[in-house]
């Protein structure tokens, strides 16, 4: 076997023209020419494999990020967390029985009082902007065009005491730990 | 044609309302129902971590007392009770001390001022010449050609509180109406009477320092209307009112 110079470059052989065209000007053998072509072959086999196998992962439908909220964690269908009371009475059955139809009734004509509130509400309107297309129709149309600046409308609810002037809220750190998935 | 101009004078008027910053008290049958609510959410649910931890040291505790064995366990480790806990909580909680929902204006009933009952909407009324008399009125202000009813209002709102006033106009239409003839002495063929159209509007800045309140001027609850407002322009006026 021929021993092939690796690291010198040298200007012996007849078959070398230049320096730098070392590799090229040898004269190799044709197994050497078959690896290349196959090799090229190999290599192009290779890369379609991967790219079909890349299409069916992305085509696999993704997976679903679980909902925390709706898996109950095994620690808590543990039968020692059981609450242990004692069973209800008759008469708190009966009094919470009587509670709920009054609540059903209260419910029922605060209900019947807010529609009517809100049917009065309208009925005023209505009168005003019919006394109002008598006067001029020029300030109806544009009493009945729409407020682009009432939405979004904003406010913060009541409370159950008003604000403490000069009231210094104690310090606090907020970590938060929500699990992010990415699909 | 010029149309025929017609003979009611138009009037903008505007309602502002103060929104309630407390909530109102509940009544018999919402404390019964939160009550009964309350027990039967204790009664579905299962024991806590802290409530589990609480079990078992008081089942510790009571071993204790009557094994009476000794605890080389418990040396050299200070044990932090939850019922420890709780009470530091409780202490803690006991130390603050929140507003009080009836202020200081409640008690003298000073009718001018914006902290009395938080818990309901506060209207605004000034004194207004109408004619030769001095009423209590919702601030209005007379129609000028070329301007919009709502601009009307709040012109009206600007007269009276100045113009930093800070409030939400519930959109371009009226909310209520109300006409009335003038007395036979003024009453004239193109002069018959006055329609006043009320807006309505929410007050957004809370204090009202900056204002330049001129005229006499009240803030009072929908009930309270009675006392100064005459019985037909109360009745139109409650008619848009929400309690």
């Amino acid at each position: 076997s021929s021993r092939l110079p690796q690291t010198v470059p040298f200007r012996g052989s007849h078959w070398q023209t230049s320096l730098l065209g070392f590799r090229a000007s040898l004269p190799v053998r044709a197994q050497p020419k078959k690896k290349k072509k196959v090799d090229v072959k190999r290599e192009q086999a290779q890369k379609d494999r991967m790219k079909k196998k890349i299409k069916k992962l992305e085509k696999a439908a993704p997976e679903m990020v679980p909902i925390e909220d709706f898996i109950t964690p095994l620690k808590y269908s543990d039968s020692s967390r059981v609450r242990s009371l004692a069973p209800l009475s008759s008469e708190e059955t009966e009094r919470r029985v009587l509670l709920l139809k009054k609540w059903c009734v209260f419910k029922q004509k605060q209900d019947k009082a807010e529609k009517q509130a809100i049917q009065a509400l309208v009925e005023a309107q209505q009168e005003a902007l019919k006394e109002l297309r008598l006067e001029s129709e020029e300030l109806y149309q544009a009493a009945i065009k729409r407020d682009e600046q009432l939405f979004p409308f904003e406010r913060d609810g009541p409370t159950h005491t008003p604000p403490l002037p000069g009231y210094d809220p104690p310090e606090g750190k907020c970590v938060d730990i929500t699990k992010v998935y990415t699909q | 044609a010029a149309a025929r101009p017609r003979p009611w004078r138009l009037f903008g008027a505007m309602c502002l309302l103060r929104l309630p910053r407390i909530t109102q008290p509940l009544e018999k049958e919402e404390e019964e129902m939160t009550a009964l609510m309350g027990q039967i959410e204790l009664e579905k649910s299962h024991y806590s971590d802290h409530e589990i931890r609480k079990l078992e040291e008081e089942e510790q505790l009571r071993r204790r007392k009557e094994s009476m064995y000794d605890d080389d366990e418990m040396l050299g480790k200070t044990v932090i009770m939850a019922q420890d806990l709780e009470d530091k909580w409780e202490q803690k909680f006991l130390q603050f001390e929140a507003a009080s929902r009836i202020t200081d204006a409640d008690k003298n009933n000073n009718r001018t001022s914006l902290d009395r009952r938080l818990d309901s909407n506060l209207l605004l009324l000034v004194k207004q010449k109408i004619g030769n008399q001095d009423l209590w009125l919702l601030p209005q202000v007379e129609w000028q050609p070329g301007e919009t009813l709502r601009s009307t209002a709040e012109r009206a709102m600007a007269m009276f509180l100045g113009d930093h006033i800070q409030a939400k106009i519930l959109g371009n239409a009226p909310y209520g109406i109300y006409k009335y003839k003038f007395p036979r002495a003024i009453r004239t063929e193109d002069n018959v009477g006055a329609k006043v159209f009320f807006f309505k509007a929410f007050l957004q800045s809370s204090d009202l320092s900056q204002a330049e309140l001129k005229e006499d001027y009240l803030w009072v609850t929908k009930d309270e209307l009675g006392d100064y407002l005459k019985s037909e322009y109360l009745k139109k006026v409650n008619r848009f009112l929400l309690d």
